[in-house]
Protein backbone atom coordinates (compact mmCIF):
# COMPACT_ATOMS: atom_id res chain seq x y z
CA UNK A 1 0.00 0.00 0.00
CA UNK A 2 1.21 3.58 -0.49
CA UNK A 3 0.48 6.78 0.99
CA UNK A 4 -2.19 7.29 -1.80
CA UNK A 5 -4.45 4.30 -1.04
CA UNK A 6 -3.60 3.69 2.65
CA UNK A 7 -4.90 4.75 5.90
CA UNK A 8 -9.09 4.38 5.26
CA UNK A 9 -11.10 3.78 8.52
CA UNK A 10 -12.89 1.17 6.17
CA UNK A 11 -10.10 -1.25 5.72
CA UNK A 12 -11.66 -2.99 2.57
CA UNK A 13 -11.33 0.56 0.77
CA UNK A 14 -7.71 1.01 0.87
CA UNK A 15 -7.19 -2.63 -0.51
CA UNK A 16 -9.56 -2.22 -3.32
CA UNK A 17 -7.48 1.14 -4.10
CA UNK A 18 -4.72 -0.64 -3.67
CA UNK A 19 -5.69 -3.58 -5.75
CA UNK A 20 -6.91 -1.09 -8.86
CA UNK A 21 -3.11 0.25 -8.47
CA UNK A 22 -1.30 -3.19 -8.58
CA UNK A 23 -3.29 -3.95 -11.98
CA UNK A 24 -2.12 -0.81 -13.56
CA UNK A 25 1.43 -2.13 -12.70
CA UNK A 26 0.56 -5.36 -13.78
CA UNK A 27 -0.68 -3.79 -16.87
CA UNK A 28 2.23 -1.44 -17.28
CA UNK A 29 4.90 -4.38 -16.95
CA UNK A 30 2.66 -6.38 -19.40
CA UNK A 31 2.66 -3.65 -22.10
CA UNK A 32 6.30 -2.85 -21.70
CA UNK A 33 7.07 -6.71 -22.26
CA UNK A 34 4.72 -6.64 -24.98
CA UNK A 35 6.74 -3.49 -26.73
CA UNK A 36 10.53 -5.35 -26.09
CA UNK A 37 8.80 -8.88 -27.75
CA UNK A 38 7.32 -7.01 -30.63
CA UNK A 39 10.69 -5.28 -31.01
CA UNK A 40 12.60 -8.56 -30.74
CA UNK A 41 10.34 -10.40 -33.49
CA UNK A 42 11.29 -8.03 -36.17
CA UNK A 43 15.37 -8.27 -35.08
CA UNK A 44 14.79 -12.13 -34.91
CA UNK A 45 13.13 -12.18 -37.67
CA UNK A 46 10.04 -14.44 -36.37
CA UNK A 47 7.28 -14.16 -36.91
CA UNK A 48 5.64 -16.99 -35.14
CA UNK A 49 6.72 -15.33 -32.01
CA UNK A 50 5.22 -12.24 -33.58
CA UNK A 51 1.89 -14.33 -33.53
CA UNK A 52 2.68 -15.08 -29.92
CA UNK A 53 2.61 -11.22 -28.84
CA UNK A 54 -0.26 -10.39 -30.64
CA UNK A 55 -2.55 -13.30 -29.05
CA UNK A 56 -0.82 -12.11 -25.89
CA UNK A 57 -2.52 -8.59 -26.05
CA UNK A 58 -5.69 -9.96 -25.05
CA UNK A 59 -4.25 -10.35 -21.69
CA UNK A 60 -4.01 -6.14 -21.67
CA UNK A 61 -7.51 -6.30 -22.86
CA UNK A 62 -8.85 -8.13 -19.99
CA UNK A 63 -7.02 -6.61 -17.16
CA UNK A 64 -8.61 -2.81 -18.99
CA UNK A 65 -12.39 -4.38 -18.55
CA UNK A 66 -11.26 -5.72 -15.40
CA UNK A 67 -9.80 -2.43 -14.08
CA UNK A 68 -13.07 -0.73 -15.49
CA UNK A 69 -15.46 -3.06 -13.66
CA UNK A 70 -13.79 -2.53 -10.46
CA UNK A 71 -13.27 1.36 -10.96
CA UNK A 72 -17.49 0.99 -11.56
CA UNK A 73 -17.84 -0.76 -8.30
CA UNK A 74 -15.70 1.36 -5.85
CA UNK A 75 -17.45 4.80 -7.29
CA UNK A 76 -20.79 2.97 -6.43
CA UNK A 77 -19.84 1.41 -3.27
CA UNK A 78 -17.31 4.15 -1.52
CA UNK A 79 -17.97 7.54 -3.25
CA UNK A 80 -14.24 8.72 -3.47
CA UNK A 81 -13.64 11.94 -2.70
CA UNK A 82 -10.19 14.49 -2.87
CA UNK A 83 -7.05 12.21 -3.86
CA UNK A 84 -8.97 8.92 -3.93
CA UNK A 85 -11.44 10.41 -6.51
CA UNK A 86 -8.19 11.89 -8.06
CA UNK A 87 -6.47 8.02 -7.82
CA UNK A 88 -9.81 6.91 -9.39
CA UNK A 89 -9.35 8.53 -12.12
CA UNK A 90 -5.62 8.49 -12.63
CA UNK A 91 -6.06 4.59 -13.00
CA UNK A 92 -8.74 4.65 -15.67
CA UNK A 93 -7.07 7.09 -17.55
CA UNK A 94 -3.89 5.06 -17.05
CA UNK A 95 -4.75 1.73 -18.13
CA UNK A 96 -6.60 3.20 -21.01
CA UNK A 97 -3.35 4.63 -21.96
CA UNK A 98 -1.57 1.54 -21.39
CA UNK A 99 -4.00 -1.00 -23.08
CA UNK A 100 -3.24 1.40 -25.97
CA UNK A 101 0.64 0.67 -25.39
CA UNK A 102 -0.88 -2.86 -25.82
CA UNK A 103 -2.11 -2.22 -29.21
CA UNK A 104 0.80 -0.54 -30.61
CA UNK A 105 2.94 -3.23 -29.90
CA UNK A 106 0.63 -5.49 -31.57
CA UNK A 107 1.34 -3.29 -34.94
CA UNK A 108 4.75 -3.80 -34.48
CA UNK A 109 4.52 -7.60 -34.35
CA UNK A 110 2.33 -7.73 -37.21
CA UNK A 111 4.93 -5.74 -39.31
CA UNK A 112 7.56 -8.47 -38.38
CA UNK A 113 4.36 -11.57 -39.63
CA UNK A 114 4.18 -8.92 -42.78
CA UNK A 115 7.84 -8.97 -43.43
CA UNK A 116 8.96 -12.10 -42.91
CA UNK A 117 6.12 -14.52 -42.51
CA UNK A 118 7.25 -16.68 -45.97
CA UNK A 119 9.88 -14.27 -46.28
CA UNK A 120 7.75 -12.78 -48.42
CA UNK A 121 8.39 -8.80 -48.15
CA UNK A 122 12.01 -8.41 -46.43
CA UNK A 123 13.58 -5.06 -46.01
CA UNK A 124 16.72 -3.96 -46.28
CA UNK A 125 18.20 -4.27 -42.85
CA UNK A 126 19.67 -0.28 -42.90
CA UNK A 127 16.14 0.64 -42.87
CA UNK A 128 14.50 -1.06 -39.79
CA UNK A 129 18.14 0.35 -37.28
CA UNK A 130 15.45 3.73 -36.61
CA UNK A 131 12.86 1.13 -35.40
CA UNK A 132 15.15 -0.27 -32.48
CA UNK A 133 16.95 2.93 -31.50
CA UNK A 134 13.30 4.29 -31.42
CA UNK A 135 12.33 1.28 -29.44
CA UNK A 136 14.81 2.11 -26.81
CA UNK A 137 13.95 5.40 -26.19
CA UNK A 138 10.26 5.09 -25.62
CA UNK A 139 11.07 2.19 -23.32
CA UNK A 140 12.58 3.30 -21.01
CA UNK A 141 10.00 6.42 -20.83
CA UNK A 142 7.42 4.13 -20.46
CA UNK A 143 9.72 2.54 -17.49
CA UNK A 144 10.05 6.36 -15.93
CA UNK A 145 6.37 6.65 -16.31
CA UNK A 146 5.19 3.44 -14.67
CA UNK A 147 7.94 4.65 -11.86
CA UNK A 148 6.34 7.54 -11.00
CA UNK A 149 3.28 6.52 -10.89
CA UNK A 150 4.37 4.46 -8.34
CA UNK A 151 6.60 6.45 -6.39
CA UNK A 152 4.40 9.59 -6.80
CA UNK A 153 7.46 11.44 -8.02
CA UNK A 154 6.44 14.50 -9.69
CA UNK A 155 10.46 15.13 -11.25
CA UNK A 156 10.18 11.78 -12.71
CA UNK A 157 7.23 12.57 -14.11
CA UNK A 158 8.16 15.57 -15.91
CA UNK A 159 11.33 14.04 -16.64
CA UNK A 160 8.94 11.95 -18.94
CA UNK A 161 7.15 15.06 -20.31
CA UNK A 162 10.35 16.39 -21.28
CA UNK A 163 11.44 13.29 -23.38
CA UNK A 164 8.73 13.43 -25.73
CA UNK A 165 9.79 16.16 -27.25
CA UNK A 166 13.06 14.73 -28.08
CA UNK A 167 10.62 11.80 -29.31
CA UNK A 168 9.48 13.63 -31.58
CA UNK A 169 12.40 15.58 -32.86
CA UNK A 170 14.10 12.23 -33.59
CA UNK A 171 10.34 10.79 -35.13
CA UNK A 172 11.22 13.85 -37.80
CA UNK A 173 14.81 12.97 -38.02
CA UNK A 174 13.69 9.49 -38.88
CA UNK A 175 11.17 10.47 -41.59
CA UNK A 176 13.68 12.90 -42.89
CA UNK A 177 16.16 10.00 -43.20
CA UNK A 178 13.78 7.16 -44.25
CA UNK A 179 12.74 9.94 -47.43
CA UNK A 180 16.16 9.76 -48.41
CA UNK A 181 16.08 5.54 -49.38
CA UNK A 182 12.76 6.40 -51.49
CA UNK A 183 14.97 9.08 -53.44
CA UNK A 184 17.49 6.84 -54.18
CA UNK A 185 15.36 4.23 -55.71
CA UNK A 186 11.91 3.91 -55.49
CA UNK A 187 11.26 0.41 -55.04
CA UNK A 188 12.13 0.65 -50.93
CA UNK A 189 8.42 2.96 -50.92
CA UNK A 190 6.55 -0.19 -49.91
CA UNK A 191 9.16 -1.33 -46.88
CA UNK A 192 9.64 2.42 -45.91
CA UNK A 193 6.08 3.44 -45.20
CA UNK A 194 5.84 0.14 -43.42
CA UNK A 195 8.80 1.21 -41.24
CA UNK A 196 7.29 4.64 -41.12
CA UNK A 197 4.10 3.21 -39.67
CA UNK A 198 6.28 1.08 -37.15
CA UNK A 199 8.32 4.75 -36.05
CA UNK A 200 4.56 6.35 -35.67
CA UNK A 201 3.35 3.41 -33.18
CA UNK A 202 6.69 3.80 -31.39
CA UNK A 203 5.86 7.46 -30.85
CA UNK A 204 2.16 6.65 -30.09
CA UNK A 205 3.58 4.89 -26.92
CA UNK A 206 6.30 7.95 -25.86
CA UNK A 207 2.95 9.56 -26.26
CA UNK A 208 0.77 7.45 -24.06
CA UNK A 209 4.12 7.21 -21.30
CA UNK A 210 4.11 11.03 -21.11
CA UNK A 211 0.11 11.16 -20.75
CA UNK A 212 1.03 8.83 -17.81
CA UNK A 213 3.26 11.97 -16.45
CA UNK A 214 0.77 14.11 -17.09
CA UNK A 215 -1.76 12.10 -14.67
CA UNK A 216 0.90 11.44 -12.15
CA UNK A 217 0.95 15.34 -11.71
CA UNK A 218 -2.59 15.44 -11.77
CA UNK A 219 -2.54 12.67 -8.87
CA UNK A 220 0.00 14.17 -6.73
CA UNK A 221 -1.17 17.92 -7.16
CA UNK A 222 -4.74 17.80 -8.20
CA UNK A 223 -3.47 19.78 -11.63
CA UNK A 224 -4.49 18.87 -14.95
CA UNK A 225 -1.79 19.78 -17.24
CA UNK A 226 -2.25 17.86 -20.01
CA UNK A 227 -2.46 20.59 -22.77
CA UNK A 228 0.16 23.14 -21.16
CA UNK A 229 3.70 23.60 -22.34
CA UNK A 230 6.72 22.32 -20.07
CA UNK A 231 7.72 25.76 -18.47
CA UNK A 232 3.77 25.89 -16.79
CA UNK A 233 3.99 22.42 -15.73
CA UNK A 234 7.14 22.78 -13.90
CA UNK A 235 5.71 25.86 -12.15
CA UNK A 236 2.59 24.07 -11.31
CA UNK A 237 4.58 21.77 -9.96
CA UNK A 238 6.94 23.80 -7.97
CA UNK A 239 3.82 26.18 -6.72
CA UNK A 240 2.39 23.01 -5.23
CA UNK A 241 5.46 22.46 -3.48
CA UNK A 242 5.68 25.72 -1.94
CA UNK A 243 1.74 25.03 -0.82
CA UNK A 244 3.09 21.89 0.64
CA UNK B 1 -35.22 34.07 24.11
CA UNK B 2 -32.97 35.73 26.06
CA UNK B 3 -31.97 39.46 25.80
CA UNK B 4 -28.05 39.39 26.04
CA UNK B 5 -26.45 42.12 27.37
CA UNK B 6 -23.07 43.37 25.62
CA UNK B 7 -21.00 42.45 28.83
CA UNK B 8 -22.35 38.78 28.52
CA UNK B 9 -21.47 38.75 24.73
CA UNK B 10 -17.99 39.96 25.66
CA UNK B 11 -18.23 42.86 22.74
CA UNK B 12 -15.07 44.51 22.12
CA UNK B 13 -14.47 47.65 21.39
CA UNK B 14 -14.98 49.24 17.38
CA UNK B 15 -11.75 50.09 17.64
CA UNK B 16 -10.37 46.38 18.48
CA UNK B 17 -12.49 45.14 16.22
CA UNK B 18 -11.47 46.96 13.49
CA UNK B 19 -8.16 46.04 13.92
CA UNK B 20 -8.89 42.66 14.10
CA UNK B 21 -11.02 42.78 11.05
CA UNK B 22 -7.92 43.57 9.05
CA UNK B 23 -6.03 40.57 10.23
CA UNK B 24 -6.45 37.84 8.50
CA UNK B 25 -7.08 34.58 9.93
CA UNK B 26 -4.34 32.40 11.11
CA UNK B 27 -4.76 28.97 10.65
CA UNK B 28 -7.17 28.34 8.27
CA UNK B 29 -6.29 27.43 4.36
CA UNK B 30 -8.37 29.33 1.95
CA UNK B 31 -10.16 31.96 1.05
CA UNK B 32 -12.17 33.15 4.08
CA UNK B 33 -13.31 36.84 2.33
CA UNK B 34 -16.00 36.67 -0.82
CA UNK B 35 -16.34 39.50 -2.96
CA UNK B 36 -20.10 39.81 -2.13
CA UNK B 37 -20.75 39.28 1.60
CA UNK B 38 -24.09 38.75 3.48
CA UNK B 39 -22.73 37.85 6.38
CA UNK B 40 -19.03 38.82 7.39
CA UNK B 41 -17.55 36.90 10.68
CA UNK B 42 -14.43 37.82 12.33
CA UNK B 43 -11.94 36.50 15.03
CA UNK B 44 -15.07 34.62 16.67
CA UNK B 45 -14.32 32.80 20.05
CA UNK B 46 -17.44 30.84 21.43
CA UNK B 47 -17.05 29.40 25.20
CA UNK B 48 -19.31 27.35 27.02
CA UNK B 49 -17.92 28.43 30.61
CA UNK B 50 -14.61 27.44 31.12
CA UNK B 51 -13.99 25.46 28.00
CA UNK B 52 -13.44 27.40 24.52
CA UNK B 53 -15.71 25.74 21.46
CA UNK B 54 -14.31 28.19 18.70
CA UNK B 55 -11.09 29.39 18.18
CA UNK B 56 -10.81 32.53 16.26
CA UNK B 57 -12.96 31.88 13.05
CA UNK B 58 -12.72 34.39 10.53
CA UNK B 59 -15.46 34.04 7.54
CA UNK B 60 -17.97 35.83 4.86
CA UNK B 61 -21.13 34.42 4.09
CA UNK B 62 -21.42 35.11 0.53
CA UNK B 63 -24.96 36.13 -1.12
CA UNK B 64 -27.71 33.81 -2.90
CA UNK B 65 -24.85 31.75 -2.22
CA UNK B 66 -24.97 28.04 -0.07
CA UNK B 67 -22.14 27.48 2.17
CA UNK B 68 -21.70 24.37 3.74
CA UNK B 69 -19.43 23.66 7.02
CA UNK B 70 -18.58 20.01 7.92
CA UNK B 71 -16.44 18.28 10.34
CA UNK B 72 -16.49 15.58 12.49
CA UNK B 73 -18.86 15.34 15.64
CA UNK B 74 -18.02 18.02 18.50
CA UNK B 75 -15.95 20.09 15.78
CA UNK B 76 -17.46 23.07 16.56
CA UNK B 77 -19.95 23.97 12.98
CA UNK B 78 -23.55 23.51 14.96
CA UNK B 79 -22.26 25.92 17.37
CA UNK B 80 -20.64 28.06 14.98
CA UNK B 81 -23.58 28.11 12.81
CA UNK B 82 -25.66 28.92 15.87
CA UNK B 83 -24.06 32.05 16.61
CA UNK B 84 -25.16 33.62 13.04
CA UNK B 85 -28.42 34.08 14.66
CA UNK B 86 -27.57 34.18 18.18
CA UNK B 87 -29.36 31.12 18.94
CA UNK B 88 -26.06 30.79 21.20
CA UNK B 89 -27.93 33.21 23.67
CA UNK B 90 -30.43 30.99 24.74
CA UNK B 91 -27.57 28.80 26.09
CA UNK B 92 -26.55 30.34 29.89
CA UNK B 93 -22.85 29.52 30.32
CA UNK B 94 -22.51 30.64 26.37
CA UNK B 95 -20.24 33.41 25.31
CA UNK B 96 -19.39 34.77 22.00
CA UNK B 97 -16.23 36.71 21.69
CA UNK B 98 -15.10 38.52 18.12
CA UNK B 99 -17.38 40.47 15.71
CA UNK B 100 -20.53 39.02 13.08
CA UNK B 101 -21.85 41.24 10.82
CA UNK B 102 -25.17 40.94 8.36
CA UNK B 103 -25.34 43.56 5.77
CA UNK B 104 -22.74 45.97 7.60
CA UNK B 105 -24.76 45.73 11.07
CA UNK B 106 -23.47 44.19 13.72
CA UNK B 107 -25.65 41.09 14.85
CA UNK B 108 -23.88 41.34 18.40
CA UNK B 109 -24.61 44.76 18.98
CA UNK B 110 -25.83 45.79 22.50
CA UNK B 111 -29.21 47.32 21.72
CA UNK B 112 -29.79 44.74 18.70
CA UNK B 113 -33.09 42.74 19.09
CA UNK B 114 -32.81 39.32 18.34
CA UNK B 115 -36.50 38.63 17.34
CA UNK B 116 -36.05 40.58 14.00
CA UNK B 117 -32.54 39.38 13.58
CA UNK B 118 -33.47 35.87 14.17
CA UNK B 119 -36.70 36.41 11.51
CA UNK B 120 -34.03 37.53 9.08
CA UNK B 121 -31.73 35.08 9.94
CA UNK B 122 -34.04 32.06 9.94
CA UNK B 123 -33.19 28.17 11.30
CA UNK B 124 -33.88 24.60 9.97
CA UNK B 125 -33.12 22.00 12.56
CA UNK B 126 -32.35 18.03 12.64
CA UNK B 127 -35.95 16.78 13.81
CA UNK B 128 -38.59 18.47 12.36
CA UNK B 129 -40.73 20.79 14.58
CA UNK B 130 -43.36 21.95 13.22
CA UNK B 131 -45.56 23.85 16.15
CA UNK B 132 -48.88 21.16 16.75
CA UNK B 133 -51.03 24.05 15.06
CA UNK B 134 -52.50 23.53 11.57
CA UNK B 135 -50.24 23.44 8.78
CA UNK B 136 -52.13 27.11 7.80
CA UNK B 137 -50.84 28.17 11.17
CA UNK B 138 -47.52 27.08 11.49
CA UNK B 139 -46.91 29.14 8.39
CA UNK B 140 -48.81 32.22 9.64
CA UNK B 141 -47.35 32.73 13.26
CA UNK B 142 -44.41 34.02 12.24
CA UNK B 143 -45.87 36.60 9.77
CA UNK B 144 -48.54 37.39 12.59
CA UNK B 145 -46.05 38.02 15.70
CA UNK B 146 -43.68 39.68 13.50
CA UNK B 147 -46.63 41.79 12.24
CA UNK B 148 -45.83 41.25 8.82
CA UNK B 149 -49.71 41.00 7.09
CA UNK B 150 -52.55 42.83 8.50
CA UNK B 151 -55.39 41.23 6.75
CA UNK B 152 -56.47 37.16 6.38
CA UNK B 153 -56.37 38.05 2.29
CA UNK B 154 -52.51 38.93 2.66
CA UNK B 155 -51.96 36.08 5.21
CA UNK B 156 -53.04 33.56 2.64
CA UNK B 157 -50.96 34.64 -0.03
CA UNK B 158 -48.54 34.79 2.63
CA UNK B 159 -48.96 31.10 3.51
CA UNK B 160 -49.51 30.03 -0.06
CA UNK B 161 -46.20 31.61 -1.59
CA UNK B 162 -44.28 30.18 1.30
CA UNK B 163 -45.96 26.65 0.66
CA UNK B 164 -45.02 27.30 -2.89
CA UNK B 165 -41.37 28.32 -2.45
CA UNK B 166 -40.80 25.12 0.13
CA UNK B 167 -42.00 22.18 -2.87
CA UNK B 168 -45.49 22.13 -0.47
CA UNK B 169 -48.26 23.67 -1.52
CA UNK B 170 -49.25 20.90 -4.37
CA UNK B 171 -49.60 18.58 -1.38
CA UNK B 172 -51.11 20.23 1.24
CA UNK B 173 -53.24 23.15 -0.14
CA UNK B 174 -56.43 20.90 0.61
CA UNK B 175 -55.65 19.99 4.05
CA UNK B 176 -54.39 23.16 5.19
CA UNK B 177 -56.40 23.34 8.10
CA UNK B 178 -54.87 19.62 9.57
CA UNK B 179 -52.10 19.47 11.64
CA UNK B 180 -48.74 19.61 10.72
CA UNK B 181 -47.83 16.98 12.86
CA UNK B 182 -49.68 14.91 10.83
CA UNK B 183 -47.62 14.76 7.96
CA UNK B 184 -44.34 12.71 6.88
CA UNK B 185 -41.06 13.42 7.93
CA UNK B 186 -40.18 15.22 4.70
CA UNK B 187 -42.84 17.06 4.59
CA UNK B 188 -42.57 18.36 8.02
CA UNK B 189 -38.82 19.51 7.14
CA UNK B 190 -40.49 21.34 4.06
CA UNK B 191 -43.04 22.76 6.65
CA UNK B 192 -40.82 24.10 8.60
CA UNK B 193 -38.72 25.41 5.76
CA UNK B 194 -41.65 26.93 4.39
CA UNK B 195 -42.65 29.01 8.05
CA UNK B 196 -38.79 30.33 8.20
CA UNK B 197 -39.64 31.60 4.34
CA UNK B 198 -42.86 32.94 5.34
CA UNK B 199 -41.65 36.11 7.50
CA UNK B 200 -38.92 36.98 4.69
CA UNK B 201 -35.61 36.28 5.95
CA UNK B 202 -32.07 37.27 4.10
CA UNK B 203 -30.53 33.80 5.48
CA UNK B 204 -31.72 30.60 6.60
CA UNK B 205 -29.50 28.55 8.43
CA UNK B 206 -29.80 24.51 9.01
CA UNK B 207 -28.41 22.40 11.02
CA UNK B 208 -28.52 18.90 9.47
CA UNK B 209 -31.58 19.17 7.64
CA UNK B 210 -31.90 15.79 6.08
CA UNK B 211 -30.37 13.56 8.73
CA UNK B 212 -33.68 12.63 9.96
CA UNK B 213 -34.88 11.71 6.19
CA UNK B 214 -34.87 9.00 3.94
CA UNK B 215 -33.32 9.61 0.53
CA UNK B 216 -36.39 11.01 -1.50
CA UNK B 217 -37.37 13.15 0.91
CA UNK B 218 -33.63 14.06 1.16
CA UNK B 219 -33.43 14.66 -2.72
CA UNK B 220 -36.12 17.14 -2.42
CA UNK B 221 -34.97 19.22 0.43
CA UNK B 222 -31.65 19.21 -1.78
CA UNK B 223 -33.59 20.25 -4.76
CA UNK B 224 -35.33 22.63 -2.85
CA UNK B 225 -32.38 24.19 -1.21
CA UNK B 226 -30.88 25.07 -5.00
CA UNK B 227 -33.67 26.77 -5.88
CA UNK B 228 -33.94 28.77 -2.61
CA UNK B 229 -30.54 29.93 -3.00
CA UNK B 230 -32.01 32.54 -5.64
CA UNK B 231 -33.81 33.98 -3.37
CA UNK B 232 -31.86 33.19 0.11
CA UNK B 233 -28.34 33.19 1.64
CA UNK B 234 -27.91 29.60 3.20
CA UNK B 235 -25.36 27.94 5.45
CA UNK B 236 -25.93 24.39 5.99
CA UNK B 237 -24.59 22.05 8.80
CA UNK B 238 -24.31 18.57 7.29
CA UNK B 239 -22.65 15.47 8.41
CA UNK B 240 -23.24 14.17 4.49
CA UNK B 241 -20.34 14.89 2.63
CA UNK B 242 -21.87 14.59 -0.27
CA UNK B 243 -24.75 16.64 0.44
CA UNK B 244 -21.53 19.45 1.20
CA UNK B 245 -20.37 18.27 -2.30
CA UNK B 246 -24.19 18.39 -3.71
CA UNK B 247 -26.05 21.55 -2.29
CA UNK B 248 -23.53 24.44 -1.75
CA UNK B 249 -20.88 26.24 -3.66
CA UNK B 250 -18.21 26.70 -0.75
CA UNK B 251 -17.53 24.77 2.08
CA UNK B 252 -15.96 25.40 5.10
CA UNK B 253 -14.02 22.43 7.16
CA UNK B 254 -14.09 22.49 11.24
CA UNK B 255 -12.15 20.58 13.32
CA UNK B 256 -12.10 20.74 16.96
CA UNK B 257 -13.38 24.09 17.35
CA UNK B 258 -11.04 25.54 14.58
CA UNK B 259 -11.72 26.68 10.64
CA UNK B 260 -9.03 24.51 9.24
CA UNK B 261 -10.25 25.40 5.44
CA UNK B 262 -12.62 27.02 3.79
CA UNK B 263 -12.93 27.09 -0.56
CA UNK B 264 -15.10 26.74 -3.61
CA UNK B 265 -16.60 22.94 -2.87
CA UNK B 266 -15.37 21.76 -6.23
CA UNK B 267 -11.93 22.16 -4.72
CA UNK B 268 -12.34 20.91 -1.26
CA UNK B 269 -13.64 17.99 -2.94
CA UNK B 270 -11.37 17.01 -5.29
CA UNK B 271 -8.05 19.00 -4.25
CA UNK B 272 -8.58 19.46 -0.59
CA UNK B 273 -5.02 21.80 0.49
CA UNK B 274 -4.64 21.18 3.96
CA UNK B 275 -4.47 17.02 4.92
CA UNK B 276 -7.03 17.55 7.61
CA UNK B 277 -9.44 18.14 5.40
CA UNK B 278 -8.46 15.31 2.48
CA UNK B 279 -8.58 12.91 5.83
CA UNK B 280 -11.65 13.68 6.92
CA UNK B 281 -13.47 13.74 3.10
CA UNK B 282 -11.66 10.73 2.20
CA UNK B 283 -12.52 8.84 5.06
CA UNK B 284 -9.24 8.36 7.22
CA UNK B 285 -9.84 9.22 10.59
CA UNK B 286 -12.82 9.37 12.79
Amino acid sequence: MNEMTSGHIVKAYSAELDHLNKLVLDMGNLGQDQLRRAVQTLKDEDPKAAGKVIDRDRKLNDIDIQADEEIIRLIAKRQPMAKDLRDILTVQKTISDLERVGDEARKIANLTIHFYDNGKNPPSKEILHDIYDMSEFVDEMLGLSLVAFTELDLDKALEVIEMDKKLYEDFRGSLRRLSTFIMEDSRNVGSVVDIVLALRALERIGGHAKNIGGFVIFLVTGKDVRHEDIQAISAEIEASRMSQ
Amino acid sequence: MNDTSAAKTGLETDTEAAVKQNQSAEGTVGEIYVDDPRMTCRNVDVYYGEKQAIFDVSLDVGKNQVISMIGPSGCGKSTFLRCLNRMNDTIDICRVTGQIKMDGQDIYDGGLDVVPLRASVGMVFQKPNPFPKSIYDNIAYGPRIHGLSDDKQHLDSIVETSLQKAGLWAEVKDRLDQPGTGLSGGQQQRLCIARAIAVSPEVILMDEPCSALDPIATAKIEELIDELRENFTIAIVTHSMQQAARVSQRTAYFHLGKLIEVGETDQIFTSPRHKLTEDYITGRFG
